[in-house]
């Protein structure tokens, strides 16, 4: 399992990165491996506001679908709708397929680094 | 999760690194490294493999064995023959389903039930208390025996490679055998859960199980956990207990009519007696028929039913989720998820899988029993209303080897037809039926069995005067049995039908026959009415009997639609009351060669169905049909039968070289005319019944089943034309069947030698009739015969006796009657041999060799062409569109 030191992680899973004022987001690499294959996501458009610790979209693999959580407070203001018809990307490449970029970014959750967040996987087995 | 349950299989799916989650107690894989997707994927285009041992394998067994099962089961235990599986469901007493499971029949006095995993201690508590009544015992086996689900296009050839390719079953579905699997036993059922057309079961020894799992492995086959096995059944639109059977999301339960599989797993035969829940589901079947002719007055007892349900909308539904149409609920999704497909590319049989998928998002919907397919519904998913429509199916199953996905379409609309300028349309018909007339009579080679060229003469006449007419005529006993004629103008007419009749029992060496049946399909319709009505002849005050038992080829077996019960028999088979199916059977065969009749296997199932009617005759023909030594078996046995032989394929071969039916012992002969024989399309019956025997009212019958029973205009042209080329048969037959059958076999050698694989026996070369069959590989028989139209050489693809459909055809079905016609001799048929293998192993463009060779052989022989001849022909063609 890989963990980028250069990315910040929330506990359900998400990763932050944060450049030049936007914070680019998208599922860790731990998050897709359980969720399994998926096959469908419901994404927000440009220019929604987004609330840290709430649903932003959701992601459905074969058994089940999943909540996404924003890690932080704004506006989106670029959606990768690459994703729409290929949501097997986040399986393939969860770290390269990004989901949401956020401007006028406000409140944070709280984030933990690379190794916080391998200690938080480990333990949640 | 320690107390968990594990399967044989358990090492090896921790090994392959399975996910192992708690199914029904068990700890099983939902999914391996691969991917749910990816393992239905490779289900859908190769072969998967599932572990199915955590489902309850009990064994039935002791004297009240049958009665035991009629009374817990809901189908008809009886209807089972030995190594026949059947779907049935364990009911309750109020008609609902307390599991559904699968009765199999591998030995001839034990029944093995499989029962879902999750309710197996349920089952078994259930089964034990009524048990206590019956003589019989229920042992659980799910420990001794493993199970493991193969399935998918490839899974038949692996097997068979298994078992050092013995078939593993018989073709159909439920079929079931014993074999070894390189030297270990096994038994093998055709049936599944993934709706794959090529999908077996196969039960092993526990101590096997991993072998067998490795062996598949080996061979190609991947793990498929129980996330896949979910995904395929649903695609497959098949029922899972606790989801489309049980309860419903309210508590309520589901009725066992609710299910569309209940038509095929309820039985009310007598012969089942009481059993439980039978007057619930006998409410439940009355609500049924109900609602399919569309009267929904009365709905307490099927509420609702399960369908199909496709989201037209993006995103997925799930289980539980409500359904609604406006703002009325009408039920709940049962089943549902995003299923991955392969996309298809082409038209009809060109179709094919590209590697590129897709996904779509399809469920089960319990809804309300007025809801018809192509309605329009929504999907409450998380708050959102979904669009969503009842499709008719998700995927079909009847073009093996593969199963095929339906994409929701909606229906196409009309489009206004376009102005047309008919006069341009016409002048384009008339030249490209010149075109296609050249091109079949002087550039194609055609070796389809089932077709000829007619002489010029024969074809002329069909298109003369006669065509036009009627000439309707029937024996009138108050005129000693002359023909009356109902038109004027038949005076020709008359004369060249009795003319022909004439030619027709010399050449069948019959004593009556009637030519007025226009095909061979119809001559067959008209016996088997006429058998009908003679068998009822003393209870004219009731309904007609059916016939039954009838003994006929099968057309797995290479047999004729006009002998099947989806073909001619169809309104004429009775069914049978035990199996509640049409009561045919059929010739077994010869396990070395699936093309001949196995003889001394007949005898036993003459004496065991003691058939009153057995119809000798196929399409897919290599060998003579053992007439005599039947009709030699069924004399001295005394079974009363009446034996037909349909000789549509061979009619032109009716002398010492085939066979001469009537000197043999049938009956009744039927053919068509246009086949090996000289003819026009159209069809003919013989009879070798005396006038003071009592089956010539039999006869009498056939007449009045031929005129007015099946024709009033009996298309005369073609019977003008037909007198002429039964003139040119009792003329020429000896050296034309001499040529035939010396070419076919000659043919058939030669193609062995250039390295096809050639059906049949060698030590008859292969052959005893005009056809050869070549083996071209499993489902490419398409694929090989488009290749060789391209080339001018017309073929016939078809499924040989191993293989499940036309769509899975490996085969080429070849005659050498046209271009022994048209003057091919041996040295010919060795060409052509050469280039076809050129074409079919080596995929050359031999279209230049095909024509040099055919334009060498235009004119047709085995017919009268001398000038006088030829002189009255030229007269006759100067008058034809005048």
């Amino acid at each position: 399992m890989n963990y980028p030191t250069d990315l910040r992680y929330t506990k359900s899973h998400e990763w932050l990165k944060e450049e030049d004022g936007v914070a680019v987001i998208g599922i860790t690499e731990y998050a897709q491996d359980a969720l399994g294959d998926l096959v469908f996501i419901n994404l927000p458009e440009v220019g929604d506001e987004v609330c840290a610790g709430e649903s932003f979209g959701d992601v459905e693999s074969v058994k089940a679908v999943s909540e996404l959580i924003s890690p932080v407070s704004g506006v989106i203001c670029a959606v990768n709708e690459e994703l729409i018809d290929a949501p097997e990307l986040l399986n393939t490449d969860p770290y390269g397929a990004w989901i949401i970029k956020v401007e006028s970014v406000a409140d944070r959750e709280e984030l933990m680094d690379a190794a916080a967040y391998e200690a938080h996987c480990a333990e949640e087995g | 999760m320690s107390q968990l349950k594990r399967t044989q299989l358990y090492d090896l799916h921790v090994a392959a690194g399975g996910s192992m989650v708690d199914f029904g107690g068990w700890e099983m894989p939902v999914q391996y490294p691969t991917g749910i997707v990816a393992e239905h994927l490779y289900t859908r285009h190769f072969c998967s493999l599932f572990d199915v041992s955590h489902m309850g394998r009990l064994l039935v067994s002791g004297p009240q064995r049958v009665e035991f099962l009629q009374h817990v089961l809901s189908s008809n235990v009886l209807a089972l023959e030995l190594n026949e599986a059947q779907y049935c469901i364990i009911p309750n007493e109020t008609g609902g389903a307390v599991d559904d499971a699968y009765l199999y029949r591998f030995e001839a006095d034990r029944y093995l039930l499989v029962v879902n995993a999750a309710n197996t201690e349920k089952d078994l508590v259930h089964l034990r208390r009524e048990l206590a009544h019956y003589d019989c015992t229920l042992t659980d086996i799910s420990k001794e025996w493993a199970a493991i689900a193969v399935q998918g296009p490839k899974s038949k050839e692996l097997l068979t490679q298994m078992a050092g390719g013995v078939q593993l079953t018989e073709l159909v579905k439920n079929a079931l055998n014993t074999v070894e699997l390189e030297g270990r036993l096994a038994r093998i059922a055709k049936t599944g859960y993934t709706g794959e057309p090529l999908g077996y079961e196969v039960y092993v020894r526990s101590e096997d199980a991993a072998w067998l799992w490795n062996r598949l492995i080996a061979l190609g086959a991947k793990p498929a956990g129980l996330g896949a096995r979910d995904t395929l059944r649903l695609e497959a639109a098949l029922p899972l207990y606790g989801h489309e059977m049980g309860t419903d999301p309210s508590g309520a339960e589901i009725p066992i009519f609710a299910v569309p599989l209940a038509k095929f797993a309820v039985s009310f035969s007598p012969l089942k007696g009481d059993f439980i829940g039978k007057a619930a589901l006998e409410k439940q079947y009355a609500a049924y028929c109900r609602i399919r002719e569309h009267d929904f007055s009365d709905l307490t007892d099927l509420p609702k039913r399960i369908m199909p349900i496709a989201l037209l909308d993006r995103g997925v539904m799930r289980a539980g989720m409500p359904v609604y149409q406006g703002e009325t609920q009408v039920g709940w999704v049962t089943s549902g998820t995003m299923v991955p497909y392969y996309v298809a590319e082409g038209e009809r049989l060109a179709t094919h899988y590209t590697d590129e998928t897709a996904k779509r998002s399809i469920g089960l919907a319990y809804l309300y029993s007025p809801i018809q397919r192509e309605d329009h519904v929504e999907i409450d998913v998380r708050g959102r209303r979904l669009k969503a429509v009842i499709p008719h199916y998700h995927m079909r199953v009847d073009a093996p080897p593969f199963a095929r996905p339906i994409i929701y379409q909606a229906p196409e609309q009309p489009v206004p037809a376009a102005e047309e300028n008919r006069r341009v349309s016409a002048l384009e018909l008339l030249k490209n039926a010149t075109q296609n007339h050249i091109w079949r009579q002087k550039q194609c080679i055609n070796l389809i069995p089932s077709e000829n060229s007619a002489s010029r003469a024969v074809q002329l006449l069909c298109a003369s005067d006669p065509a036009f007419r009627y000439a309707e005529h029937k024996k009138i006993t108050s005129f000693y049995n002359q023909e009356i004629f109902y038109y004027q103008g038949t005076k020709f007419i008359e004369q060249v039908e009795s003319l022909l009749v004439e030619q027709m029992k010399q050449y069948l060496g019959a004593s009556e026959v009637e030519t007025r049946v226009i095909s061979g399909q119809m001559s067959n319709m008209a016996v088997f009415s006429s058998l009908m009505d003679w068998k009822n002849r003393l209870r004219r005050k009731n309904t007609p009997e059916r016939l039954g038992y009838i003994l006929h080829n099968n057309i797995l077996k290479g047999g004729h639609l006009s002998a099947q019960p989806m073909g001619a028999l169809h309104d004429y088979v009775a069914v049978d009351p035990i199996t509640e199916r049409s009561a045919v059977v059929s010739f077994p065969v010869c396990a070395d060669n699936p093309y001949k009749i196995d003889v001394e296997a007949t005898k036993e199932v003459i004496s065991r169905y003691r058939p009153e009617f057995i119809i000798f005759g196929k399409s897919m023909v290599l060998h003579k049909e053992p007439v005599a030594a039947i009709r030699q078996f069924v004399d001295e046995q005394k079974i009363p039968t009446t034996i037909m032989y349909d000789m549509a394929h061979v009619l032109g071969l009716v002398g010492d070289y085939f066979q001469k039916p009537f000197e043999e012992g049938a009956e009744i002969v039927t053919g068509s005319t246009h086949k090996t024989f000289f003819g026009p399309q159209r069809g003919v019956i013989g009879v070798n019944y005396k006038e003071d025997e009592l089956k010539y009212g039999l006869w009498k019958t056939i007449e009045s089943r031929a005129f007015p029973g099946s024709v009033s205009n009996h298309h005369l042209g073609t019977q003008l034309g037909l007198l002429m080329a039964a003139y040119e048969m009792n003329t020429f037959k000896d050296s034309y069947q001499k040529a035939v059958i010396e070419n076919a076999k000659h043919f058939a050698r030669c193609l062995k030698a250039e390295g096809l694989d050639v059906a049949g026996d060698p030590a008859i070369d292969y052959t005893e009739t005009h056809q050869v069959i070549v083996r071209v590989g499993y489902g490419l028989g398409y694929e090989v015969a488009e290749r060789l139209e391209q080339n001018n050489i017309i073929v016939n693809y078809q499924a040989t006796p191993e293989e499940e459909a036309f769509t899975a055809s490996g085969a080429l079905r070849m005659g050498v009657s046209e271009m022994t016609r048209f003057g091919f001799t041996k040295d010919d048929f060795a060409a052509l041999a050469a280039i076809m293998a050129d074409c079919i192993l080596r995929k050359q463009d031999v279209r230049e060799d095909v024509l040099r060779l055919r334009q060498a052989h235009t004119v047709m022989q085995y017919c009268f062409d001398d000038a006088e001849m030829e002189e009255a022909l030229a007269a006759f063609l100067g008058t034809i569109g005048l």
